[in-house]
């Protein structure tokens, strides 16, 4: 509208002379910094966090891993991507075809997506950084994930790529919900703390877009003048950030990014002693490829995002100090700073995601429905309900009142947690088994049972009729 | 709501329901190339959704003539092929083979073959189970277990190539005795492994045994009834889970085991949980038979004088050892000739697998591999 508005009122070479001072404007470099960094992030970091992830779990478990690639094996992603790219595409003849060559695409794209909303400094960051409702955003994202999933699985007419797409839809669709429940408790924060001196917002509205969230962690600190004190812990406040005060929700959250993202021990989808490879099964060359990229870029959301809503996002010592200084040369050195501050967060969860697939074996498919709708959807919901109690509590109270009491109670429910989860699944479990087992001694054999003689198997009796 | 059900040419069924919901069974065909079918095992299952409605195992796909193979072979050429039947336990199927033939010829090995026989067969007991609890954890989707499992399991190999040459198919036993004696320090080398051994099992126990996911995949999950097992005859660490104490090293005692008395573990639950956590105890004990054995050793010869041309008297002979799997016999009929006349394997490995079949209906087919995982099969038993 704009634009046509300067059509209307100005000649063509003043609008040319206008589009040029936009493109060469700060903001257009901005994005185009952006942009660049946000991409290349996301393409080189799934074949760093591969190679990350085969020397972590190497270390792991007592072997060397890769090794003869580069130095120290440090060029075996490359090779492997290489490799790819060179690799035939092979298509199933009796495949749905257009549903078979789509869904590496349908994967893929929603994750480089979801990256619009998730600002990586504070100047690197797309114009989407601002979106207000970034959260939903990055939720609705990550469910077209699932239609992905599900096209290779029924497009690759194989019967392991089918129970493995159904599995993820089923599996992706539940642990969305008990993932969104686990942001409500962080938004809530946010609403207490909106209008706050020093804090974003007006008062009682909170914000559901990651970098706003981001501020409210780290708006705690006020200026005092000693200079050493201001730089380091200017928009830093680590003893505000919110997995402080909602520990419980952190662990759930990420309990559900491993489900998302379709990682160990949530690897039903792909899980390679059941389902062969799940519904990447029949794909093969750059399309595999796209699903490992569309999955390790998921793993980086998930931890960018945890990141973002309770471990304080980019903020670190100096950033706020050297940015406010100027945009060019300490603003550079803050941004960089802020950078290394965020991936180094990103892959220290990452590093975690690891850890747990080198730890702990698989659920079941029925378990780990009975873990997303018995267990996470009560604790967050009974989370939400308690942190309005709380606040509700002590809402005549100072603010610093409600945050300790809160924090107080969800650091002690997560040990409950623990023990929750602990007692729950072993008898959900055995109460899923039962049928099984009932079954079974039900269908007894047809040989009557042997008596035993001090611990010697008398010989069998056979049935009447049949001949020795 | 009523049903209406038909059966196809494939035995699958199609249950039409009244409200227009038409459902048919699947028919999936897991291996015989299948990551976690030990082998070469082909299950044909039909699936209601994820449950297990039927499954057929179809085996033969690494059969090799193992016993006529050994029929064709002089007794001493017949040893080394033993190695291949349980290709997971060689030495115990030597044994096996070796001890049939003492009993036709009617001799005993000296006192100290017989004690380096139970060393070296304790040994490659613990090598199989670990190899058995390793793929057990990789089944079940925990990947570091197998890689610990194999790494301990090297230092047992290592030992073996020491002592026979050979890592993996030691050809080591003979009739009357054993090849070697121990090479320099080898016992010293043993006990330092046993010892690491231990530390390793410890973490191993604590980084499977307690864990909930892997509880809840495996407890309650393939019960197999005390009577059902022995009507199936199962032996072994599967007879052992089900609460039915019996070991052919304690009841039925064969060579050292005669003078050097095992404990034998017992678990009452019959389930995937109890069969895994019984070769977890056995290690252990075989760990301390191991230590006993290397305290205990007698001095002497290693081996009889036995002629070249082996001819042992017309005759028939059976004779079993409690193999890693289970009962392991050796049938023999020898026509006085340097050849068996005929040789027939008791497999553990067969005999284990028929009740498979039976423990998968009505479970999920992730379980399936949790159930085909814990009779721990090996395929080169199956097939022969």
């Amino acid at each position: 509208m704009f634009a046509m508005i300067v059509a209307e009122t100005a000649p063509w070479y003043q609008w040319a002379a206008d589009l040029w001072k936009g493109i060469a404007d700060w903001n257009f470099l901005q994005f185009v910094v952006a942009f660049l960094t946000i991409f290349g992030f996301i393409l080189t970091s799934a074949t760093i966090l591969v190679l990350a992830e085969r020397k972590v779990i190497a270390w792991m478990q007592d072997r060397e891993g890769p090794l003869h690639t580069g130095p120290w094996g440090l060029l075996q992603s490359v090779a492997d991507v290489g490799k790819l790219l060179l690799k035939e595409d092979i298509r199933v003849k009796h495949a749905d075809k257009l549903m078979f060559l789509l869904s590496p695409a349908v994967f893929m794209a929603p994750v480089i997506a979801a990256f619009a909303v998730l600002p990586f400094s504070p100047y690197i960051q797309l114009p989407g950084g601002a979106l207000t409702t970034g959260l939903v955003f990055l939720v609705a994202m990550s469910s077209i994930d699932v239609i992905g999933v599900i096209m290779a699985g029924w497009g690759s007419n194989n019967k392991y790529s089918l129970i493995g797409g159904l599995r993820s839809a089923a599996q992706m669709i539940s642990y969305e919900l008990p993932l969104v429940l686990a942001f409500v408790g962080v938004i809530m924060l946010t609403s207490v703390l909106a209008g706050q001196p020093g804090f974003p917002g007006q008062s009682g509205i909170g914000s559901i877009a990651p970098y706003q969230i981001m501020q409210f962690q780290n708006s705690a600190w006020h200026h005092t003048g000693i200079g050493i004190l201001d730089f380091i812990f200017q928009g830093f406040t680590p003893w505000s950030w919110f997995f402080l005060f909602q520990p419980l929700m952190l662990i759930i959250y990420y309990t559900c990014g491993l489900a998302e993202t379709n990682r160990a021990p949530f690897d039903l989808p792909e899980a390679e002693s059941e389902l062969v490879a799940g519904y990447m099964t029949e794909y093969s060359g750059m399309r595999w490829a796209m699903f490992f990229l569309g999955e390790y870029g998921n793993m980086t959301i998930a931890s960018a995002v945890a990141s973002y809503l309770f471990l304080g996002g980019f903020a670190g010592p100096g950033v706020s100090w050297l940015t406010a200084q100027g945009p060019l040369l300490w603003g550079f050195v803050g941004n960089i700073l802020a950078l290394g501050y965020f991936v180094f967060k990103i892959y220290g969860l990452c590093f975690v995601f690891i850890w747990i697939r080198a730890t702990l074996p698989r659920l079941r498919a029925d378990q780990l429905m009975q873990f997303a709708w018995l267990i996470l959807m009560p604790v967050t919901l009974a989370n939400i309900l308690v942190t309005g109690l709380v606040y509700f509590l002590t809402s005549a109270l100072p603010t610093w009142v409600f945050l300790t009491v809160l924090a107080a109670i969800n650091w002690a429910s997560v040990f409950g947690f623990i023990w929750l989860v602990g007692r729950v699944t072993t008898s959900t479990t055995r109460h899923a088994q039962a049928p099984a087992i009932r079954a079974q001694l039900r269908a007894k054999p047809a040989i009557p049972a042997p008596a035993l003689r001090d611990g010697v198997p008398a010989r069998v009796a056979l049935p009447a009729g049949s001949h020795e | 709501m009523a049903t209406n059900q038909d059966t196809d040419l494939q035995g699958l069924t199609t249950t039409d329901s009244s409200e227009g919901v038409k459902t048919q069974e699947m028919l999936l065909n897991l291996g015989p190339q299948h990551p976690s079918t030990h082998g070469v095992l082909r299950l044909i299952m039909t699936l209601e959704g994820e449950t297990i409605t039927g499954c057929t195992p179809v085996i033969g796909y690494l059969h090799r003539g193992l016993e006529k193979i050994l029929e064709n072979r002089t007794i001493m050429a017949g040893i080394r092929y033993m190695d291949n039947s349980d290709y997971l336990s060689p030495m115990l199927n030597e044994t096996a083979y070796v001890g049939a033939v003492e009993q036709l010829m009617g001799m005993e090995p000296p006192r100290r073959a017989q004690y380096i026989r139970l060393l070296t067969n304790e040994l490659q007991r613990i090598a199989s189970h670990l190899v058995g609890i390793g793929t057990y954890g990789m089944d079940l989707g925990a990947s570091t277990p197998i890689l610990w499992a194999f790494r301990d399991r090297e230092g047992i190999l290592s030992l073996f190539e020491a002592l026979g040459g050979s890592r993996f198919n030691v050809n080591y036993m003979r009739v009357g005795g054993v090849l070697h004696d121990f090479p320099k320090d080898w016992l010293k080398e043993c006990e330092t492994f046993l010892d690491t051994l231990e530390k390793n099992m410890k973490e191993m126990d604590a980084l499977l045994s307690g864990n909930e996911i892997f509880m809840s995949r495996t407890q309650g999950v393939g019960y197999i009834d005390p009577q059902q097992a022995l009507a199936y005859g199962l032996t072994g660490p599967m007879l052992r889970a089900s609460g039915v104490n019996w070991d052919l090293r304690v009841n039925r005692p064969y060579m050292a085991y005669r003078e050097v008395p095992v404990n034998t573990y017992v678990r009452q639950e019959g389930d995937c949980y109890a069969r895994y956590y019984v070769r977890l105890q056995e290690i252990t004990e075989s760990i301390r038979l191991c230590r006993v054995a290397i305290d205990k050793m007698p001095g002497g010869a290693i081996s009889t004088r036995t002629p070249i041309a082996l001819r042992p008297p017309r005759g028939e002979s059976y004779f079993a050892v409690e193999s890693s799997k289970g009962e392991l016999g050796v049938y023999l009929i020898s026509d006085g000739s340097e050849y068996p006349w005929r040789a027939k394997l008791r497999g553990p490995s067969f005999i284990n697998l028929q009740i498979v079949p039976e423990l998968m209906r009505g479970h999920k087919m992730s379980d399936a591999i949790a159930i085909l995982g814990s009779t721990d099969i090996v395929l080169g038993e199956v097939d022969r």
